[in-house]
């Protein structure tokens, strides 16, 4: 007899929260196999496996590593499921360009924030690390982008963070994309000071962030 | 400083700035002295300039070489884009794809590269100026092997395949030894290791006890044969998970990044000296008198040693680093 719904569900949490990054993707099989919906085997059970792993890791049971994991297990079986899904489905929320500025290429806040905003149905063009200021704004232009998220571990691209800022507003286009910074040495006084339209202190915060910039209802918790 | 570092009786605390990832150099000291970067930093004569002119300057009360984090792991085979006079160098391609790949590292050799630059530099330094204290720095054997592999991969390892991750990261540090060695033998009067990437924030308690103490003890017991060397060792981010393992390193000085109360630490590491933690953001864009207040502040927290709590950013104005200096000098 097939497993159901409800313990399928429950197994892909797990195994996510568990750090099981091979046997999740025959769990993934299993449920889709079984002809279940896909969207709700991401969101219910991958997403809310990397959430508890989140949880674990505000409260310090967790660290970079086992998020790591964490992540790597729910893209495996993201792998799995996101084919299945209806094209109108997966089109989701607006497109946001990601990156870490130039002079740096410490990437796992920006991964960490690719892989919340994915979990969250944007769709995020990565631009990787050791981003020049002008891939930035034209990559947002040709997408039709609507928000800039800049990501940095060291001060000494903080500047090319206000550079980016300042190239939009030289282009006349600053209203139309948001831009959002994070990372080791950037606070909401930086921001403040670039002229950014917001910072994050993590990944589920920038999440949140985006979804208050572009004016998409915050889901009920 | 000496005294200072070895907990002996000193009428005020040292104020300076070790250099490498804790990075002292500015550009306001570039155009003075005329050694910009990226030169600087490949050059040996132009290196030892830049250092002397900013301790010339009422800058730090030391000399640091070098200005980056990326020396080791060039010469174990990353690719590092030198940067320019705005952004240090930095890795953009790993020696390695995973740490099971470790047999293909190269060994980082001490007569060549940017590795032989940085210990003519020292030489230099010491030949020009007998009196002042030159920091030789070494980028902590996580953060190196961080960028001889993906960091995100290094810290998947650690957890699922721990015994080629120990394999790799002890080919690292005895290359890292070699090199710590050969700077204190080229004059360096000090040792400074730098781990941003191996700290409790990222890993953990149990983790940064099998990787980060094992592996930077390793170095430091390695430099017992120089007794009269001082041991710094620099960990980045908040530490609270690791409180209680801090005392467990073998080094002089411990210096912490400014997300640490340096009170608070006290009480964990009695036996240590304590160096930080003035704000590397205030130093480099906030006004002198608000410079001058963080580092009373350091003072009256309890610095041995009063110091930036990371690398400075590049555009740091050289009156914040000289405010800094003279309000640690006026106590």
């Amino acid at each position: 007899m097939a497993a159901s719904k409800e313990d399928l569900l429950q197994k892909l949490s797990d195994c996510v929260f568990e750090m099981e990054d091979e046997e999740v993707v025959n769990v993934a099989k299993e449920y889709a196999e079984a002809g279940y919906d896909p969207l709700e085997g991401i969101l219910k059970g991958l997403v809310n496996g990397i959430n508890r792993a989140s949880d674990m890791y505000e409260r310090e049971e967790y660290f970079i590593p086992e998020l790591l994991i964490c992540s790597s297990a729910m893209y495996n079986a993201l792998d799995v499921l996101r084919p299945l899904i209806p094209k109108e489905k997966s089109g989701g929320k607006c497109k946001v360009v990601i990156g870490v500025a130039r002079g740096d290429t410490h990437d796992i806040g920006k991964n960490l924030v690719k892989i919340m905003l994915e979990s969250a149905n944007y769709e995020v063009i990565d631009l990787g690390r050791d981003v020049p200021v002008e891939d930035f704004v034209n990559t947002a232009k040709r997408e039709g982008a609507k928000v800039i998220g800049l990501s940095t571990l060291m001060s000494t691209s903080m500047n090319n963070m206000a550079k980016v800022v300042d190239m939009l507003k030289q282009e006349g286009i600053k209203d139309q994309i948001k831009v959002i910074v994070g990372g080791g040495p950037i606070s909401q006084s930086f921001a403040d000071k670039i002229g950014a339209d917001g910072y994050s202190v993590n990944a589920a915060e920038a999440v949140k962030l985006v979804d208050r910039l572009v004016g998409e209802p915050i889901p009920a918790a | 400083m000496f005294k200072a570092a070895r907990g002996e009786a000193v009428d005020r605390p040292p104020c300076i700035c070790p250099g490498g990832m804790m990075n002292a150099i500015v550009q306001d000291i570039m155009l003075k002295s005329g050694c910009t970067w990226p030169e600087s930093h490949y050059d040996a004569e132009k290196m030892a300039k830049l250092a002397l002119s900013l301790y010339l300057s009422g800058g730090f009360e030391n000399c640091g070489v070098p200005f980056c984090m990326t020396v080791e792991a060039e010469a174990m085979g990353a690719i590092v884009d030198i940067g320019d006079m705005d952004a240090e160098p930095h890795v953009v391609n790993s020696a390695l794809n995973s740490t099971q790949d470790y047999a293909s590292l190269k060994n980082l050799d001490l007569n060549s590269g940017r590795v032989k630059t940085v210990l003519d530099a020292i030489k230099i330094i010491k030949a020009e100026d007998k009196t002042v204290p030159v920091i030789g720095n070494i980028t902590g054997p996580i953060s190196t092997a961080g960028q001889l592999v993906d960091m995100a991969r290094l810290l998947i390892d650690m957890r699922k395949s721990p015994e080629d991750c120990h394999k790799f990261i002890n080919i690292v540090c005895d290359n890292l030894i070699n090199f710590a060695i050969a700077q204190v033998q080229a004059g360096a009067d000090v040792i400074c290791i730098a781990e941003p990437s191996g700290t409790g924030e990222i890993l953990g308690a149990e983790l940064f006890n099998n990787f980060t103490i094992k592996y930077l003890n390793k170095i430091l017991d390695a430099l017992n044969d120089y007794q009269e060397i001082i041991k710094i060792v620099h960990i980045c981010g908040k530490l609270k998970s690791v409180y209680n393992e801090l005392d467990k390193l073998n080094c002089d000085v411990f210096s912490m990044d400014s997300a640490v109360d340096l009170k608070t630490l006290r009480d964990y590491i009695p036996g240590k000296r304590l160096m930080g933690n003035v704000s590397t953001h205030a130093i480099g864009t906030m006004n002198e008198t608000k410079v001058i207040d963080l580092t009373q502040n350091a003072v009256a927290r309890g610095a041995d040693i009063v110091a930036p709590a990371c690398g400075l950013p590049v555009f740091t104005p050289l009156n914040n680093i000289r405010s800094m200096v003279a309000a640690v000098r006026q106590g």
